[in-house]
């Protein structure tokens, strides 16, 4: 999906100082970030600070990236990781989606997202989709990415050991839970897919 | 009044459906694929999971793209000025010992024209001593000097790489 070579001379000329470079790679990677940002968060501010954080970490760290490593890996461990850590530091916010109340009793808003996919595109999705990204959405953190990065982003099992930096077989072991997790939510939902 | 229990699936079919997320990664050896593929074809139960678990995996390899708002590269490109990203690189780089810092080389013998001109010499004072048209001590003189320039560049780069490998975490968490 992503060329390993294209990404290196990008690198590397965002390194000799090319801001043109940078500006290309972030043209190349900029929609996987964001949607990887979008799906974890499910709020299209969220995304777009949390993308732009990933963006500004990978330029300021860019001297120390190893070209042992696919570019694409790198960026993606960085997104994975902030995301999992915003999540974490406001899991309380995504904990229920009724009742939820605020530290003086009174109702707050729900944390749906806002300002997401317009309702036009929201219209043209079918419902079925709907309903599986809502399960997705739905699924823990670690879960949530890993299915993420197999299926939205298309890495291959190896990859995404690389980005999350866990064995080969955790990875497979997490997926595998990861699908059938979704199946059952479907189920226990009765929505059909 | 006896009550109707489920029966546990067959063994077989067990591990037929433990290997099914992998025929569908296309992740299973080729005699495993086989055996999933020919026993789903018998399996009524088997073909329905594994229909299921396709619909799935269809589903989400074609969820919608999500496109990033169209201010999204400005906003990325105004929040870190270049220049200040560029006169921040020292702060960047990895810390090596100061032997395999770059500067730590003349620059003469940095300079590219001095290392081509040398290995150019060490070329020619081979060929001269391979031909016998100089004496042998002499040629291989000049060929050393001529190569080292090239040489201490190359050794110092390759130190630094192997140093920056092994000290430094290379891949921020």
């Amino acid at each position: 999906m992503f060329d390993r070579n294209e990404d290196l001379k990008l690198v590397r000329r965002c390194k000799r100082g090319e801001e043109a470079a940078f500006a290309e790679l972030l043209g190349r990677y900029r929609n996987a970030v964001y949607g990887l940002c979008f799906r974890m968060t499910r709020r299209a501010e969220d995304a777009r600070d949390l993308a732009q954080e990933v963006f500004i970490k990978v330029f300021s760290l860019l001297d120390r990236f190893d070209e042992t490593y696919a570019f694409s890996s790198w960026i993606f461990r960085i997104a994975t990781n902030h995301c999992i850590d915003h999540l974490r530091r406001n899991r309380l916010r995504f904990l229920s989606l009724d009742g939820f109340t605020g530290p003086d009793g009174e109702p707050m808003e729900m944390p749906l997202p806002d300002d997401g996919p317009g309702p036009d595109r929201l219209l043209e999705r079918s419902e079925a989709m709907e309903r599986l990204e809502e399960v997705v959405a739905d699924l823990p953190p670690h879960y949530k990415v890993i299915i993420l990065l197999r299926h939205d982003q298309d890495l291959s099992y190896e990859d995404i050991a690389v980005v999350l930096d866990l064995p080969l077989g955790t990875v497979k072991a997490r997926i595998h839970r990861a699908r059938a997790m979704i199946q059952q939510m479907l189920q226990a939902r009765s929505y059909e897919i | 009044m006896m009550v109707g229990k489920q029966q546990p699936a067959p063994p077989v079919c067990r591990q037929t459906r433990e290997k099914m997320q992998d025929y569908l990664d296309q992740t299973l050896p080729k005699r495993e694929s086989l055996a999933v593929f020919l026993h789903v074809r018998e399996c009524g139960e088997c073909h329905g999971h594994l229909a299921a678990l396709q619909v799935l995996f269809e589903g989400l390899d074609h969820m919608p793209p999500v496109a990033a708002p169209d201010d999204f590269d400005a906003r990325v490109l105004a929040a870190v000025p270049y220049e200040t990203y560029l006169a921040m690189a020292p702060l960047r780089s990895p810390r090596v010992p100061v032997l395999l810092e770059h500067d730590s080389l003349p620059t003469w013998a940095r300079s590219r024209s001095v290392r081509i001109v040398g290995l150019i010499a060490a070329a020619a004072a081979l060929a001269a001593a391979a031909t016998g048209v100089a004496a042998g001590a002499a040629a291989w003189t000049v060929a050393a000097v001529g190569c080292l320039p090239e040489l201490s560049v190359r050794l110092q780069s390759l130190s630094r790489r192997v140093y920056v490998a092994t000290v430094h975490r290379s891949i921020p968490r």
